[in-house]
């Protein structure tokens, strides 16, 4: 039983972006990689992945600005977009990758544009959510060391 | 993480008497730099050496220039400068390594030509530790059947920084061989029976008809 807290607050944090869908499995593989070497390994790669996808977002924004659309272009992307996106466990993100992604196979303009839409609504949620996490997760320490000084 | 480990050398007093496949240098590459971060550090965590490169060019190079430094290498299929299908052909021809391709997608036409183009397996992404701790086992299935000798052998001479080649590996030919002889097989198999259809996920059943 977790007597800090922040961490108990972290822990409702962490099990609500679960169940909500917002996180997978492979979240808990960074959460594995992380230990006393590599004491905010998860913190780093969230902060790397919004950071790169930002650009790939925009890309994209600009690609669905040329009509007609390039959809090989969307594709590849879409395509890294996915990839980063399921490597840090971003569920629902990674859906709507797989989604846009039918869309552009079979060519269905409206239908990207729509997905897309959804995609940042949903990629601007988590972005919210990790942060909060994060700072609560920076306040509540290491979890045995709670009592140690800084 | 110290700073050698960082470096992807080894920082324990016994490397070189490290058991393969414990301390088994890895090539990684992908372009996308979230990617390679995680692929890293789950590499590490299967006690793999790990280099990685977001080219596919610079992954060439490195290969070249020391053939004997690794035994396994893992990429992308999706990369700018080149796809991982190219990189892939290029290494099986030049320098016969073990090649394992990464993709978000995981669609039956690539997968197929990933297999076809010779790749050792398609795993796909999010990869985890589970899927990597084995992956050792494409190295050992590269070589003739009592080169597990031969691994312990190569992995001290590397270590000691030798360009020694015992009983050395890259045999094309008979690697070749074995090739063919696992595609007859894999031939014969499908003729056997059709009632595995979609079964993309495992490798082990691979009953699809061969593309021509």
């Amino acid at each position: 039983m977790e007597r800090n807290p922040m961490r108990r607050q972290l822990q409702v944090m962490r099990k609500s972006l679960f169940d909500q869908g917002y996180l997978d499995e492979q979240f808990v593989q960074l959460e594995e990689l992380q230990d006393d070497a590599n004491p905010n390994f998860v913190e780093e790669v969230v902060t790397l992945y919004f950071r790169d996808s930002a650009r790939l977002i925009l890309n994209i924004e600009q690609a669905l600005e040329r009509k007609p659309f390039d959809f090989n272009k969307l594709d590849g992307y879409m395509h890294q977009f996915k990839g980063s996106s399921s490597s840090i466990g971003a569920k629902r993100v990674k859906a709507e990758s797989t989604l846009f992604r039918e869309y552009c196979k079979s060519g269905n303009g409206e239908g990207c544009m729509r997905t897309f839409q959804q995609l940042k609504k949903e990629y601007a949620t988590l972005r919210k959510k990790l942060e909060a996490y994060f700072q609560v997760a920076r306040q509540a320490g290491p979890m045995e060391t709670a009592c140690r000084p800084k | 993480m110290t700073m050698e480990e960082k470096m992807g050398v080894s920082s324990r007093e016994d490397d070189g008497k490290d058991q393969f496949p414990n301390g088994m240098r890895v090539l990684a590459v992908d372009d996308d730099p979230i990617c390679v971060e995680v692929l890293e550090n789950l590499l590490r965590k299967c006690r793999y050496q790990v280099a990685t490169t977001n080219q596919a060019i610079t992954a060439l190079k490195m290969l070249r220039e020391n053939r004997n430094r690794y035994y396994l290498v893992i990429t992308d299929v999706n990369m700018p400068d080149m796809d991982g299908f190219k990189l892939l052909e290029l290494v099986g021809l030049e320098l016969d390594l073990p090649v394992v391709l990464l993709s978000a997608h995981s669609d039956t036409e690539l997968v197929m030509k990933g297999i076809t183009h010779g790749a050792c397996d398609y795993l796909l992404k999010p990869v985890s530790s589970e899927e990597l701790k084995n992956t050792w086992q494409h190295v050992v299935r590269r070589k003739k059947p009592d080169s597990k000798d031969q691994i312990f052998a190569e992995n001290r001479d590397k270590a000691q920084g030798g360009t020694g080649e015992v009983g050395q590996t890259l045999m094309s030919s008979s690697d070749k061989k074995f090739i063919k002889e696992r595609k007859d097989q894999i031939e014969d198999e499908e003729d056997e029976g059709d009632d595995n259809e979609d079964e993309n996920e495992d490798p082990s059943t691979q009953k699809k008809p061969r593309v021509v």
